[in-house]
């Protein structure tokens, strides 16, 4: 039996997977930063990985605190700027990409703007970053949704997914072909797009996790794989890689807050 | 898949396994830094029906036009040897009828590189050459050569020139990893554009390094290694030309040639003794050692006059101080995970 793991270090492995040897990778920040670490490590040692801020090739040492971290690594190869990244993805040169999703409906386009109206709205979100040429350009595009829903309907559409569904992406003409999102990571599971329909299906249910509340959560009704499996269990040597690399990522966000919190407060209380 | 040491190669190999007859080559290279071995190694192998690039194209074009390789030529700036009296092989070639050529201004062949390196199909130049005759003389290129289109902002005309994709750019830097990332610096003209907007790049350098003198100094990269098919390692690789830090320019080299060059059996005659009659650049350099001594050479190689190290690191390389203690929850390994298991998040 191996160690014990949290559902964050379930999640980190399952977006590094995604990553294969000799790939050109953008990282977005947050699980795909240490997800891009461990693939290093661990499954891809030969990708090149790099942020959009022109930080390209660079081993990473600590999780960067955002996309020009170059603090998080000790040199890199190639110093580059935030134009030539895009249009690097532009010419094709990116194998795959990662971004959050707040809102995604059934062909994978993507709201990471606004929730309600765009004028006045209920919640804004950050807005585009890379995403929505990412999205148009990497060869593929990895998408993890922690907090995020399943929406019939943008509020607003962001990035492009498979648009209208069926082959609406390809026949628009503006994207290299069998480009598009190949994967959306939630907590709960790992869904795929159908090869001719482009409709997200689950494709991988995470330990624990029924099938029912999956469903609950998508207001259409979601296919289901004939070969549905079970997210695979970490290996001690991935859970000990992302817990020495980046403890709070296996933490998750609000516990290591409060426990960083706590720590700087007695810290200064003492000082 | 390209195995890790794959790319590192001789100029013999890496012209023989990238640079095809009918491609269209480009210099990356422009006035200073030639790569010579590479553009000598093209000759020796006979290449032929280049449509050749090349910035200013002096020393470079005229051997490659000189040896009967180039078809159609794009450039801004040609040689022409001994003045008035003397003569070039692109004017030999032009007058033979088995060369044509296209003119550009410096600005503008930089644009189609630049347009062609981010995947623009086009890029917008300085309209005040729609008054000159670098508009209106066209050859194969015709329509192509130069397009006006209205802004839709101003609606004003403006002058476009269409995207530069060559099939392969032979670029000599100073030094270079394995893997491929090139580090070049000095005069900096139009050397990334060329390399990055083409479909194969071949580099050749002063020298190899060790990844982590790459690592240390990312802002002197100008081609990353995942852009780049083959690493040559060529000391003295732009001879008689100079490279920054290496060496200065060889004007007894370059005057021979240029003497030579007046006339097609003048040049002949250099080819026959410096291009053809060495294998390789470390024979060219013996001959050169051999006939003339070596003194020259050592006038011309380098004094050091290093940049400032630019300080790449940070505070820390690890989520972990000294006493074990996570950096901001202050916890060791241990602690951490208690509390993982006390608060339920720990799955068997």
């Amino acid at each position: 039996m191996s160690k014990p793991y949290t559902l964050q270090e379930l999640l980190v492995i399952a977006v590094a997977k995604e990553i294969h040897d000799y790939e050109n990778v953008i990282l977005g920040i947050g699980i795909p930063t240490t997800a891009g670490a461990l693939a290093k490590s661990l499954y891809a040692p030969h990708a090149t990985l790099m942020m959009e801020s022109g930080v390209i090739d660079f081993e990473p040492l600590l999780p960067p605190n955002h996309i020009a971290d170059a603090h998080s690594c000790r040199g890199f190869s190639y110093a580059t700027d935030l134009f030539s990244a895009f249009t690097m993805t532009y010419r094709g040169f990116v194998d795959v990409c990662f971004l959050g999703v707040g809102q995604i409906d059934k062909y994978g386009n993507v709201n990471t703007t606004v929730i309600g109206d765009y004028y006045k709205p209920t919640m804004r979100l950050p807005g585009s970053g890379g995403a929505a040429d990412f999205l148009s350009y990497a060869k593929r595009t990895v998408l993890t949704m922690l907090g995020g829903n399943f929406v019939n309907k943008l509020d607003y559409m962001t990035s492009p997914g498979y648009l209208g569904g069926g082959d609406s992406r390809e026949k628009s003409g503006l994207f290299p072909r069998g480009s598009g999102p190949t994967m959306l990571l939630t907590t709960k599971g790992v869904f795929r797009f159908d090869p001719e329909t482009k409709e997200i299906y689950l494709a991988q249910i995470h330990p624990l996790v029924k099938i029912e509340d999956i469903k609950k959560d998508v207001p259409w009704n979601l296919k289901i794989s004939a070969d549905l499996s079970e997210t695979p269990r970490p290996t001690d040597e991935e859970i000990a890689f992302i817990r020495n690399f980046a403890p709070a990522q296996s933490a998750g966000r609000e516990l290591s807050l409060e426990l960083t919190i706590a720590n700087m407060m007695s810290k200064a209380k003492k000082s | 898949m390209m195995n890790e040491n794959g790319k590192v190669m001789s100029a013999k190999k890496a012209i023989s396994k990238f640079v095809y007859d009918g491609d269209q080559l480009v210099i990356g290279n422009y006035t200073v830094g030639t790569c010579a071995e590479l553009v000598f190694e093209v000759i020796r192998q006979r290449r032929k029906d280049f449509t050749l690039y090349s910035q200013s194209g002096i020393f470079d074009v005229e051997v490659l036009v000189g040896a009967g390789c180039v078809k159609r030529l794009v450039t801004t700036y040609v040689l022409r040897s001994g003045g008035r009296k003397g003569g070039s092989a692109v004017e030999r070639a032009l007058n033979a009828g088995s060369l044509e050529m296209e003119d550009y201004t410096n600005f503008e062949y930089n644009a189609r590189m630049v347009a062609g390196m981010h995947g623009f199909s086009f890029m917008q130049v300085l309209e005040g050459v729609m008054t000159t005759d670098i508009f209106r003389k066209r050859s194969f290129m015709g329509d192509d050569k130069f397009r006006v289109i209205k802004c839709p902002y101003t609606g004003k005309d403006i002058l476009t020139v269409p995207a530069a994709n060559p099939d392969v750019c032979i670029v000599h830097v100073q030094r270079a990893d394995k893997h491929g990332n090139a580090q070049y610096w000095g005069a900096l003209g139009s050397v990334a554009a060329a390399a990055l907007a083409s479909k194969r790049i071949i580099v050749s350098c002063e020298e190899i390094v060790q990844h982590d003198i790459i690592q240390s100094s990312p802002h002197l990269t100008i081609i990353p290694a995942y852009r780049v098919d083959a690493v040559v390692e060529v000391p003295w690789g732009a001879h008689p030309t100079e490279v920054l830090g290496y060496y200065n320019i060889d004007f007894f080299m370059y005057a021979l040639f240029t003497m030579a060059n007046g006339t097609a059996d003048g040049l002949k005659a250099w080819m026959d003794e410096w291009v053809y009659s060495c294998a390789n650049r470390a024979a060219y350099i013996d001959r050169y050692i051999e006939k003339f001594g070596s003194s020259i050479l050592d006038g011309i190689k380098a004094k050091a006059f290093y940049s400032a190290p630019a300080n790449y690191g940070s505070a820390f390389t690890s989520r972990w101080d000294r006493e074990g203690r996570e950096r901001n929850m202050g916890l060791t390994m241990r602690e951490l995970e208690k509390i993982l298991k006390e608060r339920g998040m720990l799955y068997e």
